[in-house]
């Protein structure tokens, strides 16, 4: 008996160690929503990440790389060997060929609605917040709103109809919104948003969603009222230009001030993305370089060789001005150890040609069997595109410049457009001019008499690869028209892209846009 | 031990394996058995003389298949013959075959000893074993060593039972970086290994770089060390009860090195990369169980219940840097890279539990019928606060007809036995813990007023009504033992429905804020049928001929695809890389299996080299969506093994063949290498489809996918053992594994790895598959 007492209370006594039923969840790793957020810094680091998803417009394969390649200023040619075929992808763009199942398409449209969905989340947080004065509140809100405004404006210059959602609590599968009503949400918006949000410019507004840059995109929804929604609306750029005008941007005086490592001081950059060596994200030196540039130019990186400026591109540029030579590397790269050119693989001079050479004998041709105008090149062939200054040094990290999505010099010429367009081209003359002086360093180039299709050139020339090209294209009427490489005329469905496959795979509330194979 | 890891168990230590797949069997392991439980019995001391064994293998591993890459001699003439494929500015006078650089015969080596013995009260049991091998491919290398101490100890009045066990296991891996074997692949053999003056030849061509380079350069180790130790206590206090309780704990921690070099294909893009991270998974598990036999006549009755808790925690921390300017510190210097990226330094913990109720009822009358019963009540931490729980029942029934009157002058029926059960088991294994919980994590930095800070974003979609996976499976066997057992046979039949299976489901963006959600969508089947024979062909004093045959059939289907929220018939997934025109390979579709191929129909090669495409709609294109069409299924119609075991005399000897009949492979490799596009600069395959092929880019159809049906020498066993009186009747032993496959299927081998995606696009073989080895051994086996 004793024994049989010993035994049981030495088993009860292991019983003791466990017995539970709880099944609750202990997070280490993460913060559970109603634990973070309750003061003012940590608030700001959940509002950090609306800005930071502006960095899904930069890869070339999202909105820079759409806007340049299928525009006549940036192609991504096939290199001699197969590099950069990709299956056709960048012929594509160039040529004018994409359908709902292209990647560069899909890939645009998943960054644009990441970006779009991060500001949603980010603004569902926010309203609920009861920590900010309303001020403070009132302006955050405005902030994302902007934000979120933006996104859409990008959505609708590229896919034109889209699903238009602003509730990031509401999970049901949303159906297509024709573009003029996604058009007058935009403006709708950001006419609400501009009494509350700041107008300063200074360190403290850098970077952050201001009247400047609210204003600037409102610019631009008027400035495409007539291609978007059927209605010009030139007296309404010009109305906001002259009011961001008012505001305390300054055109920088020199030029490059706008794309070197620490641009950050510039006061001509109304809305720019904001990228760090660490974080990553900009990395044109990777798509653009050869494997030995960085040799030549004095820092690390694995380049990938890539992205090049279209030769008519280049020479269309005026050798007199000063943006050509900042914005295009060309010529021989030299190995400052030795002094003598540096040879490629293929065991030829590396010497960035502007022209684009198809090697005989690598022609592509269709699956019918026609040449398709599409070739391979030497690797080495192509101007690069050095406009955000390279830095020195740099150790296989991404490039710490910032990249103006809108700047002094796009309202400039925004307005010199509308007015041109309005038959009021002198007044147009000094802001171009002011352009132009700043370009040429001198007023032997500024115009006398101006014209639509000189205001359109000089946008090509100050602007080249900073995300207008496709749109001022459109908009121009120049788009469709045959071009280096793309002798023919494009169908005009084409003004859209398709909404992808993989969206629809996941939504099928969808609908394809117009022209394009249904789904 | 529940949930262990079968590499801590030495081969030597093991008594036996069952595999247990019916529901009823499975049930009281609990949810883990999902799948199928495989039971590894280890050896136990006797109450005996103290017994020393030893076993000990030497062997060797080749490279059974390689790729049928063009030779320096072939390139050479097809560039120089071939108008527009100029090599002539590519070629640099050597002749390297680069499969060949990166592979080798491998060495192998295991021994063991193990001490068993006890007495009238208690018994002991202990073993080390050491394991050393070579792979095939010259990075890989693998070293692990075993101990293990079993104890177990009665009280005198044997009422009290107590178990000790403890293990412990060391690995030292060098995993190899089958990236190697695509850049194998793709470097053209005119180009050396090593320059003329002793340095390495690189090039940072697409996909190419030097793969001798990364092996001879770049270290990938991997430590492990796991421990446990189990108590498992039994106390009978009065006759047909036991109590028992069974505690167990385990530490399972790893610390990985990489170093990548700054002149390596691996590492230049970051001008040289270290890594040095680890983890630590503890486990803790408790089981307490009381169970009563009590016997009424014929009527024999057997009642359990019990309750098991289980936690696990796991905790992981990793730290990399980049940009060295020199190799010799490889991983052992962090601190000198001077590239560090936001997300370098890195931790992470997190925990998860899992209880359960279980009891079962077991009754058998004389042993004729048999009734089975068991309800389990399962909680999971995992799951949403009102799904946590789950209940899972089953039954089973047998009837022992040889034991019927009836049967009892039937002589040459030894044993015939009629099966069937019904079982529901939960399933929660592979998910990750907090994916019902709406999570703010780390997202960088962000730009105000000069500074970068850091920044917080919500790290999922969270779903807060996700819930267990059930499944639930009927099953009908048959057990035939005739002819004084020399025939025997089982023949099993089972129905298996799987319902709100755990799935990453792809989701729109908008509405959500990710594009992927963790939630319960979808329902599969699988039927089947599995029989085994086994005869004792010839049974006499000096020779022996023992077949063993299974065949196991199969047929999978899923059954839905949507719940109430999210609704979908198809999901087209699987990617297969063509170097500039990826397409997805497989479809998710409702009445089709797993692994169901999707693409278009092909009919080979025209006179011009280009493919022929059916045109499914006749309207005169081949487009995608519309000519697409169901082209293949990477589900077998049949498994297979056959066991033929021989012995004469002193001498024995096993062959196993195995083999599969009607699984179809995407030969992925002769898609993406079997074609002149990116000749000369990139190596192609030998093969008559490369010349033949005069497409820009090869397309995915079922042109590529190839019947994988094979039959598999996969173990050949000779032994002989010596009497007794010699070496106490020690064996001595010649193994062969992998010794040939015959299979029509042209790629590596015919058994490719179930994908990374889940195992939802089985049948493809990557790019970077690590070639099968044929491997030879000597061992010895003695005892004293």
């Amino acid at each position: 008996m004793n024994r049989t007492i010993k035994y049981i209370t030495f088993l009860l006594g292991l019983a003791l160690m466990v017995a539970c039923t709880d099944l609750g969840e202990e997070v280490y790793d993460k913060l559970p929503k109603d634990t973070f957020g309750n003061t003012p810094e940590q608030l700001n680091a959940i509002i950090g990440p609306a800005y930071k998803s502006l960095k899904r417009l930069q890869p070339y394969d999202s909105a820079w790389g759409m806007s340049g390649m299928t525009s006549d200023a940036m192609i991504a040619p096939t290199r001699l060997g197969g590099d950069w075929w990709d299956g056709g992808m960048y012929m594509e763009q160039t040529m004018h060929t994409w359908d709902a199942r292209s990647y560069s398409v899909q890939t645009l449209w998943d960054n644009c609605t990441a970006g779009l969905t991060a500001v949603n989340a980010v603004y569902s947080i926010v309203e609920t917040n009861d920590l900010l004065s309303p001020e403070l509140k009132a302006r955050y809100l405005g902030e994302l709103r902007g934000l979120r405004a933006f996104w859409y404006y990008q959505l609708i210059d590229y896919f034109g109809n889209v699903p238009l959602v602003t509730d990031f609590k509401d999970t049901s599968l949303p159906s297509i919104t024709p573009r003029e009503q996604v058009y007058q949400f935009i403006v709708d918006e950001l006419n609400e948003i501009i009494p509350v949000l700041r107008d300063d410019v200074s360190d403290e507004s850098y970077g952050k969603f201001t009247q400047g840059a609210a204003r600037t995109l409102l610019a631009k929804m008027y400035l495409n009222a007539e291609e978007w929604t059927g209605t010009p609306n030139w007296s309404g750029v010009i109305e906001q230009c002259e009011e961001i005008k008012k505001l305390g941007y300054s055109l920088t005086a020199d030029w490059t001030a706008n794309f070197t490592v620490h641009n950050e001081s510039s006061r001509e950059i109304i809305l720019p993305i904001c990228f760090s060596a660490t974080d990553g994200g900009n990395s044109i030196h990777l798509y653009t370089l050869h494997y030995l540039d960085p040799i030549a130019l004095g820092f690390k990186a694995a380049t990938w060789n890539g992205i090049c400026g279209v030769p008519d591109f280049v020479k269309a540029f005026d050798d007199a001005d000063s943006r050509k030579e900042a914005t295009f590397l060309i010529g021989p790269m030299i190995d400052p150890s030795t002094g003598e050119v540096l040879m490629t693989t293929a065991n030829r001079p590396l010497n960035h040609t502007v022209d684009l050479n198809i090697v005989p004998g690598t022609e592509k041709r269709d699956a019918a069997g026609n040449l398709t105008g599409w070739g391979e090149v030497n690797q080495e062939d192509g101007a690069r595109i050095k406009k955000w200054q390279f830095e020195r040094g740099m150790a296989n990290t991404d490039m710490e410049n910032d990249v103006a999505i809108f700047r002094l010099a796009d309202v400039y010429l925004m307005e010199a457009e509308a007015l041109v367009r309005l038959g009021r081209a002198v007044e147009a003359l000094p802001l171009v001019n002011e352009i132009r002086q700043r370009a040429f360093g001198n007023t032997q180039h500024n115009y006398n008499v101006l014209t639509l299709e000189d205001v359109y050139r000089e946008r090509r020339f100050e602007l080249a690869y900073e995300f207008t090209e496709r749109q001022d294209m459109i908009r121009f009427g120049t788009f469709l028209q045959p071009k280096f490489m793309k002798p023919y005329v494009t169908e005009s469905y084409r003004k859209l892209l398709p909404i992808p496959f993989t969206a629809w795979q996941k939504n099928n509330k969808l609908t394809q846009n117009p022209g394009y194979p249904g789904f | 031990m529940p949930g262990a890891d079968i590499t801590t168990v030495a081969p030597q230590d093991i008594e036996s394996i069952s595999i247990l797949k019916d529901a009823s069997a499975a049930a009281i392991y609990g949810s883990r058995s999902a799948g199928g439980v495989i039971l590894i019995t280890t050896k136990r001391g006797t109450a005996n003389q103290p017994k020393i064994s030893y076993t000990g293998a030497v062997g060797i591993s080749s490279l059974a298949n390689k790729p049928m890459l063009m030779s320096s001699t072939k390139w050479r003439e097809y560039t120089s013959t071939t108008p527009g494929k100029d090599g002539s500015s590519f070629d640099m006078g050597a002749n390297t075959d680069w499969f060949d650089a990166i592979t080798r015969t491998g060495v192998q080596q295991d021994h063991n000893i193990s001490l068993s013995g006890g007495g009238t009260r208690n018994n002991y049991r202990g073993s080390v074993s050491m394991l050393q091998r070579n792979g095939i491919a010259r990075d890989n290398s693998m070293e692990r060593y075993n101990a293990r101490l079993q104890f177990t100890q009665w009280s005198a009045d044997n009422k009290l039972k107590i178990d000790l066990t403890g293990a412990a296991t060391l690995t030292d891996n060098s995993p190899t970086n089958t990236r190697n074997f695509v850049l194998a692949y793709n470097m053209i053999p005119v180009r050396p290994i090593k320059l003329d003056d002793g340095s390495w030849y690189d090039t940072r061509e697409y996909d190419q770089g030097n793969p001798v380079r990364n092996q001879a350069e770049n270290t990938y180790e991997n430590k492990i060390n796991n421990f446990y130790g189990t108590a498992n206590v039994t106390y009978t206090p009065v006759e047909g009860l036991d109590l028992k309780v069974l505690l167990t704990k385990s530490r399972n921690n790893e610390d990985y090195s990489e170093y990548r070099s700054i002149g390596s294909e691996a590492g230049y893009n970051d001008g040289g990369f270290a890594l040095r991270s680890g983890n630590i998974t503890d486990r803790d598990l408790s089981e307490w169980t009381a169970n009563y036999s009590r016997q009424f006549g014929d009527h024999k009755l057997n009642l359990l219940g019990g309750y098991s808790w289980e936690q696990q925690v796991y905790a992981a921390h990793s730290g990399q840097t980049r940009g060295y300017i020199t190799d010799l510190l490889g991983p052992n210097d962090l601190a000198s890279g001077r590239n560090i990226h936001v997300g370098d330094a890195t931790s992470a913990r997190n925990k998860s539990r899992l209880i359960s109720f279980y009891g079962r009822l077991n009754y058998n009358f004389s042993e004729r019928y048999v009734l089975t019963a068991t309800v389990r009540h399962d909680g999971s931490s995992k799951f949403g606060k009102n799904h946590k729980w789950g209940t899972f029942p089953s039954i089973s029934a047998g009837w022992n007809i040889s034991e019927e009157p009836f049967m009892q002058n039937t002589a040459w029926v030894n044993d015939l036995k009629l099966r069937i059960g019904y079982g529901v088991t939960g399933n929660q294994s592979g998910l990750d813990p907090y994916k019902t919980l709406e999570l703010f994590g780390s997202d960088g930095l962000y730009y105000d007023n000069g500074a970068w800070l850091p920044a917080y974003s919500i790290s999922q979609n969270a779903n807060p009504d996700l819930k267990w996976e059930q499944t639930a499976m009927l099953n009908i066997g048959l057990d035939v033992a005739l002819f004084a057992n020399r025939l025997n046979a089982k023949l099993e039949w089972y129905d298996k429905k799987t319902s709100d299976m755990l799935y990453t489901y792809p989701v729109p963006t908008p509405p959500y804020l990710m594009d992927e959600i963790m939630a319960n969508v979808g329902d599969m089947d699988n039927k089947g049928l599995e029989l085994t024979l086994g005869y004792a062909a010839i049974q006499h004093p000096d020779f022996n001929w023992d077949i063993s045959v299974n065949l196991s059939h199969n047929r999978n289907r899923i059954t839905k695809l949507s719940n109430a929220i999210y609704t979908t018939d198809r999901i087209l997934l699987g990617g297969v890389f063509i170097r500039g025109g990826s397409s997805t390979t497989h479809v998710l579709e409702v009445g089709r299996p797993i692994g169901q191929f999707y693409g278009l129909r092909s009919e080979g090669l025209d006179a011009d080299g280009k493919y022929i495409f059916v045109d499914q709609n006749d309207d005169g294109e081949i487009s995608d969506p519309a000519d697409l069409d169901y082209i293949g299924d990477a589900q077998p119609d049949l498994l297979y093994g056959i066991n033929n075991a021989f012995r004469y005399k002193q001498f024995d000897l096993s062959v196993f063949l195995r083999g599969s009949i009607g699984n179809d492979i995407l030969n992925a490799p002769r898609m993406a290498f079997a074609q002149s596009g990116f000749l000369p600069g990139t190596n192609a395959l030998d093969d008559p489809l490369t010349y033949q092929l005069q497409e820009t880019t090869p397309r995915y159809s079922s042109f590529y996918i190839e019947n994988g049906s094979y039959l598999r020498l996969d173990n050949l066993s000779l032994g002989y053992r010596f009497n007794d009186r010699i070496l106490n009747g020690a064996r001595l032993y010649f193994t062969a594994q992998n010794v040939f496959v015959i299979t029509g299927y042209k790629g590596l081998d015919p058994e490719v790895p179930i994908d990374d995606n889940s195992g939802l696009t089985p049948g493809i073989e990557p790019r970077e598959f690590y070639p099968k080895a044929r491997t030879f051994a000597l061992g010895i086996s003695v005892n004293f």
